[in-house]
C-alpha cells in the first residue's frame, strides 16, 4: 500500500493552483511555522530523522545546523535539476503541487533564516517551470512571498532558475557555480556550501522532495513522522518505478517497503512470459541488484546498504530477462562519459575509457583481460574526485561486471558467433 | 601578528608549519617528494589533477594534499601501497589520451608528465583503445602556441590569467574528455605576462613562439641572473649554450617578483643576438666608421682626454660597482643623467615599473648633484670630451635619435653601447665602444625599494666588450689587457633565431 503523506491530493487537478492548494489546507503549516522560533523547526527536522532525498541521504536537520550561527546573509537552494536516470519524482511534485514546494521552501527558509531562495530547475522541465513561475506569481500577489509574510517579521524572496540540461548541475556545488553564472562545475570542498556557498555565502541545498517532506514534519511533529517507515529510516519516500514493469510510475511508500511488493503488487510485475533479471534500486548511479538479491530487500537506507547498494534518488529501474546487461551498462557509461564536467582527471578520462571499453564489449571485440581492467579503472575512479559523478560511473561498472560476468563472457571475441567476424549485433548503435 | 605554529608528521618526519598551511606545503618544506600537476605555489588551489594523494592516519579515504589543511598532530604519508596505486592510476588517466609526442615536443626534457611518470608511474599502460583526438598548433596570439592534445587540463594557465593578470583570456571550453583550453573570442593571449603560462604549463601544451623548436633543453645550461628591464629587477634563470642565450625565465623571489616576470623583460636578451651586436670598437672619420680593437681605441681616447675634464652622460643601467669606480676616478668631472622620467606608463601593479632602468636608485644616490640633459645642451660647446654610458636596453630609450643628435654636437665623444648607434654622426674623434651586457659582467643592482641584488657573469659573448671598470683600467693604467674570453659565435646548429615559425 502506498502511504500518501506528500502526494495525498495529487490526483486533484486544482491542487496545482493557489486556490486549490489552499482548499486542502495549503499554507496553514507555514502560518503555524512562523509562530515558532526558527531553531525549533531545525530541531524538529533533526528529530524527525529526515534524510536528503536527492541521492546522498544526508540528514537534513544536521545539514541545516552546519550553518554559522550569525546574522550573515544565507541562501536556500532547491535542487530541482533531477537528472539522475530513472528518477522523475520531483517533476511530479512540481507539476502536481507547485505551491507545496513553495510553502516547504518558505518554512525551510524561515528555519535557516534565509532571506532569499532559488529553485534550480532542470532545463527540460518546461511544464513544471511554467507552473512554478505562475505559482510564484500567485504567491507573491497573495503576500506569501515578499515583505512580512503573513504579517510576521519574516521577509523572503524566491526565484526560479532554469538550467540548461547538464546533469552535473544537479550536484550541489555544480549547481551553485551555474547559478553564479559560471560554467557548471562542482567546486572543491572544503569549504562546504553551508559555510561558503552561493556567492561565497552560507548556503543550504536541498532536493525538492526533501523540502516538501518538511511540511508534514512541522505540521504533525517529528514524533508522528517517525511513526512512518522504519526506526532508522523514518518517513515516506517517493519511488520512481520504471523499466520492465507493467505499471511504471511514482509511488509514495513508507521506507522499509518490500522491493518485490513495489514491483509486483504496485508495479504489476513483468510482461507475460518474462522474469525479473535485475533491479537498479536508486537511480543509474547505484550498484545493481540481481533478481535474487532484490527478492529479499526492503526499500530503506540500511537494507540497501547491507546489499552494498544505495537508496539514492529512489529511481527503481527494473530489468527483465530480455535485457542484455552489457548493453545496459554501455548506455549508462555513455551517459556519465557525456555528462562528466571534466575537471578531475580520473573522472574525465575514466568515464571515457570505460565507455569505450563497453562499446568494445558490446561489439564482441573484447578479451578476457577487459573484465579485470574495467573493474580496475572503475575502482580507481572511486573516492578520488571532487564530486560523486566519478563514483556514480564506477559503481555500476563494477557491480555489472561482478554480478553479470557470464554476460560479459558471452560477449567475448572468442565466444561470439564468428561467422560475421565476431561482430555481435549491438542493440544501441 | 605571526601565525601560530602547529606540528605534524610527514612520512615520519616531524615538522612545524604555520597554522592554515596545507599538507602539500609541508611536503615541500621537508623536500618530500609528492606527485602533483595542478597545484602551483603562486596560484589558488584547484584540486583537479587528483595526484597529490596522501593517507592521513585515522582517515580511511585518501585525501588530496593541496586542499587539506594540516591539523595539530596529524600524521600524513604518501608511502603506502594504497597511495602509490592511486598515484599510478592517476598518472595512467593523465596519459591515456595524451599523444605522447615527446620526440617532437618542445617540453621534452623538462616535462612534468615525463618526470613524474618516471618517478611515480606504472610504465606499462593498459590503454589500447583509440585516443581522443584534439586540435594541435592553435595560435593563441603573438607569442604563444597551444596544443590541446598535450594539455592535461590542470587549469594553471587559466588561473594565472584569472588571478595574477586578471585579464581572463583563457578558459576551458566543452566538458568531459572533450574539454579544451582556449582563448575567448577576440581575446588573444597577448598580455605582458603571457609567457608565464608557458613556464607553469607542466607539459608541452603551451609553448612560446620565441623558443619553440630552437633548442632541446638538455643542451642548455642554466644560470641565475637579474632582469634589467625595470627597477623591479626580477630574478631570472638564463638558459644558454655556446650558441648564445635562448630563453630567460623567472626565478622565485618572494621579496621581488614572486614566481613571475614580464614578457618585456623576458625578451630583452634577444638584443644579445650576435648579428645585432657591436663586436669591435668603431672610430669615425668624416665618411665611415672604421673597426678597431677596443684597446687601440682607448689609446686614442686617452690622448684626447689628457689634461681635460671629461663630461659623462649616465643612464641607470650600470652596476653599483661601475658607478662607484667612475666616481672614484672622475670625481671632478661633470655628470648628466639621461633619464626617461614620465615616458612610460605608471607601475602596472604587478611587476613592471615606470622606471625602465635597473639601477636609477644607486645612480641618484651616488651622484646627488647630477645635471639634467638640458644643462648639456647649454654646455655643449665647452665640452672637450663626452662619454655617453648608453643604455643596454635601447627599447626603453625611445628618444635615442633625438638625444644622439644632441650628443653629436660636442667636439669629441665616446659612446658605449651594446649595438651600433646608427644615429651618431660620423665625425672625427667620435668613438663607439662595445659594452658588456648584464649577462657578461659581475656586479650589483639596487632595485626600486633599495634591495641590492648581485649578478654574476654567465658567459662572455664578445671579447672586445668592456664594462665601466674595464674602461677605467684602460684609461688609467698602461698595460691593461682585456681578457681574451672565448666568445660564443659558434654556428647555430638548427634554426636562424629570427626565422618565422610557420
Ligand atoms: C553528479 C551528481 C548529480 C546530482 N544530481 C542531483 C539532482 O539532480 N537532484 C538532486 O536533488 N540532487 C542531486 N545530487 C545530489 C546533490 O549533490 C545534493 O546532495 C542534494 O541536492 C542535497 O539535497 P538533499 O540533502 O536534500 O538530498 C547530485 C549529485 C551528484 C554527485
Ligand atoms: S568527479 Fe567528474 S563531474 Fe565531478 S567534478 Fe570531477 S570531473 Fe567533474
Ligand atoms: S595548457 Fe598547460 S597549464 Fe593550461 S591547463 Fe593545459 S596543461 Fe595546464
Ligand atoms: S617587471 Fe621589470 S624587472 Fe621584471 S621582468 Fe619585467 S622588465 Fe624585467
Ligand atoms: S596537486 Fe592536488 S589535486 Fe592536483
Amino acid at each position: 500500500m502506498e502511504h500518501k503523506l506528500l502526494t495525498e491530493h495529487y490526483h486533484r487537478k486544482s491542487y496545482s493552483t493557489l486556490e486549490g492548494y489552499k482548499e486542502r489546507g495549503g499554507y496553514q503549516t507555514l502560518r503555524h511555522a512562523l509562530l515558532k522560533k526558527p531553531q525549533e523547526i531545525v530541531e524538529e527536522v533533526k528529530l524527525s530523522g529526515l534524510r536528503g532525498r536527492g541521492g546522498a541521504g544526508f540528514p537534513t536537520g544536521v545539514k541545516w545546523s552546519f550553518l554559522p550561527n550569525n546574522k550573515e546573509d544565507r541562501y536556500l537552494l532547491c535542487n530541482a535539476d533531477e537528472g539522475e536516470p530513472g528518477t522523475f519524482k520531483d517533476r511530479m511534485i512540481m507539476e502536481k503541487a507547485p505551491h507545496q514546494l513553495i510553502e516547504a521552501m518558505l518554512i525551510s527558509a524561515y528555519a535557516i533564516q534565509a532571506k532569499k531562495s532559488y529553485i534550480y530547475i532542470r532545463g527540460e522541465y518546461q511544464k513544471a517551470y511554467l507552473l512554478l513561475l505562475k505559482a510564484l506569481e500567485e504567491a507573491r500577489i497573495e503576500g506569501l512571498i515578499g515583505k512580512n509574510i503573513l504579517d510576521s517579521s519574516f521577509s523572503h524572496e524566491m526565484d526560479i532558475y532554469l538550467g540548461a540540461g547538464a546533469y552535473i548541475c544537479g550536484e550541489e556545488t555544480g549547481m551553485i557555480s551555474s547559478l553564479e553564472g559560471k560554467k557548471g562545475q562542482p567546486k572543491l570542498k572544503p569549504p562546504f556550501p553551508a559555510v561558503q556557498g552561493y556567492l561565497g555565502k552560507p548556503t543550504i541545498v536541498n532536493n525538492v522532495e526533501t523540502l516538501v517532506a518538511v511540511i508534514p514534519i512541522v505540521k504533525q511533529g517529528a514524533k508522528a513522522y517517525r511513526q512512518i517507515g522504519t526506526e532508522r529510516s523514518p518517513g515516506t519516500k517517493i519511488f520512481s518505478l520504471s523499466g520492465d514493469v507493467l505499471n511504471p510510475g511514482n509511488y509514495e511508500l513508507p521506507l522499509g517497503y518490500s522491493l518485490m511488493d513495489l514491483i509486483y503488487d504496485l508495479g504489476g510485475g513483468m510482461r507475460a512470459g518474462h522474469s525479473l533479471k535485475a533491479v537498479i534500486p536508486g537511480g543509474s548511479s547505484v550498484p545493481i541488484l540481481t533478481a535474487k538479491e532484490a527478492e529479499r530487500t526492503r526499500l530503506d537506507y540500511e537494507s540497501l546498504n547491507e546489499l552494498g547498494t544505495f537508496l539514492g534518488s529512489g529511481g527503481v529501474i527494473v530489468l527483465d530477462d530480455s535485457r542484455d546487461m552489457m548493453d545496459i551498462l554501455s548506455i549508462i557509461l555513455d551517459f556519465y562519459h557525456h555528462e562528466s564536467c571534466g575537471q578531475c582527471t580520473p573522472c574525465r578520462e575514466g568515464t571515457g575509457w570505460l565507455s569505450k571499453l563497453l562499446k568494445k564489449v558490446c561489439k564482441g571485440m573484447s578479451s578476457q583481460r577487459d573484465w579485470i581492467l574495467i573493474q580496475k579503472i572503475a575502482e580507481n575512479m572511486q573516492g578520488r574526485t571532487i564530486c560523486a559523478l566519478s563514483d556514480a560511473a564506477a559503481m555500476p561498472a563494477i557491480s555489472f561486471m561482478k554480478k553479470f560476468r557470464n554476460e560479459f563472457e558471452q560477449c567475448l571475441y572468442e565466444n561470439t558467433n564468428s561467422s560475421v567476424k565476431g561482430v555481435k549485433e549491438s542493440k544501441h548503435a | 601578528m605571526p601565525k601560530k605554529k602547529i606540528s605534524c608528521q610527514i612520512n615520519g618526519h616531524s615538522i612545524q608549519v604555520e597554522e592554515g598551511s596545507t599538507i602539500i606545503q609541508a611536503f615541500k618544506k621537508l623536500n618530500q617528494r609528492i606527485c602533483h600537476y595542478c597545484w602551483h605555489p603562486g596560484l589558488s588551489v584547484s584540486g583537479v589533477c587528483r595526484l597529490c594523494m596522501v593517507e592521513i592516519e585515522g582517515q580511511g579515504k585518501l585525501q588530496i594534499a593541496c586542499n587539506t589543511q594540516v591539523q595539530e598532530g596529524m600524521k600524513v604519508s604518501n608511502q603506502s601501497e594504497k597511495v602509490k596505486t592511486a598515484v599510478r592510476w592517476g598518472l595512467e588517466y593523465h596519459l591515456i589520451n595524451h599523444p605522447l609526442d615527446c620526440p617532437i615536443c618542445d617540453q621534452a626534457g623538462e616535462c612534468e608528465l615525463q618526470d613524474q611518470y618516471m618517478e611515480f608511474g606504472s610504465y606499462d599502460s593498459s590503454m589500447s583503445e583509440r585516443k581522443v583526438k584534439k586540435r594541435k598548433v592553435l595560435d593563441l596570439g603573438s607569442k604563444i602556441v597551444l596544443d590541446t592534445e598535450r594539455c592535461i587540463l590542470c587549469t594553471r594557465c587559466v588561473r594565472f590569467t584569472d588571478e595574477v593578470t586578471k585579464t581572463h583570456e583563457l578558459g576551458i571550453f566543452n566538458r568531459g574528455d572533450r574539454s579544451e583550453i582556449g582563448c575567448f573570442e577576440d581575446k588573444p593571449l597577448n598580455n605582458n605576462y603571457a609567457i608565464n603560462t608557458v613556464d607553469i604549463c607542466p607539459v608541452g601544451a603551451l609553448t612560446s613562439k620565441h623558443f619553440r623548436f630552437k633548442q632541446r633543453v638538455w643542451y642548455l645550461k642554466t644560470a641565475q641572473s637579474i632582469c634589467t628591464g625595470c627597477s623591479t629587477a626580477c630574478n631570472t634563470y638564463v638558459d644558454y649554450n655556446e650558441e648564445g642565450i635562448w630563453r630567460v625565465r623567472p626565478r622565485f623571489n618572494k621579496e621581488v617578483n614572486g614566481h613571475w616576470m614580464c614578457d618585456k623583460g623576458r625578451f630583452l636578451f634577444q638584443d644579445m643576438d650576435r648579428k645585432k651586436r657591436l663586436h669591435m670598437a668603431l672610430e669615425a672619420n668624416d665618411k665611415f666608421w672604421n673597426f678597431l680593437e677596443t684597446k687601440v681605441a682607448f689609446e686614442k681616447i686617452k690622448t684626447l682626454l689628457e689634461n681635460k675634464t671629461a663630461h659623462f652622460v649616465l643612464t641607470g643601467q650600470y652596476t653599483n660597482e661601475e658607478y662607484e669606480i667612475l666616481l672614484k676616478h672622475f670625481s671632478n668631472s661633470v655628470f648628466y643623467i639621461w633619464s626617461q622620467e614620465g615616458q612610460f606608463p605608471k607601475f602596472d601593479k604587478l611587476l613592471l615599473r615606470e622606471d625602465r632602468n635597473p639601477n636609477t636608485k644607486t645612480l641618484k644616490k651616488l651622484f646627488p648633484k647630477i645635471k639634467p640633459l638640458t644643462k648639456l645642451e647649454k654646455n655643449k660647446n665647452e665640452i672637450p670630451l663626452l662619454f655617453v654610458l648608453g643604455p643596454e636596453n635601447l627599447i626603453f630609450y625611445p628618444d635615442l635619435e633625438e638625444k644622439t643628435k644632441l650628443f653629436s654636437q660636442v667636439k669629441s665623444l665616446v659612446w658605449l653601447g651594446l649595438v651600433k648607434n646608427k644615429f651618431l654622426v660620423c665625425k672625427e674623434n667620435f668613438f663607439q665602444i662595445p659594452m658588456k651586457s648584464s649577462f657578461e659582467k659581475t656586479g650589483t643592482f639596487t632595485n626600486y625599494k633599495g634591495l641590492e641584488q648581485k649578478i654574476d657573469k654567465i658567459q662572455s659573448f664578445n671579447s672586445q666588450a668592456v664594462s665601466v671598470e674595464d674602461i677605467i683600467k684602460l684609461l688609467k693604467t698602461d698595460n691593461f689587457k682585456l681578457k681574451e674570453d672565448r666568445a660564443y659565435f659558434k654556428q647555430n646548429q638548427f634554426l636562424n633565431s629570427n626565422q618565422k615559425i610557420w
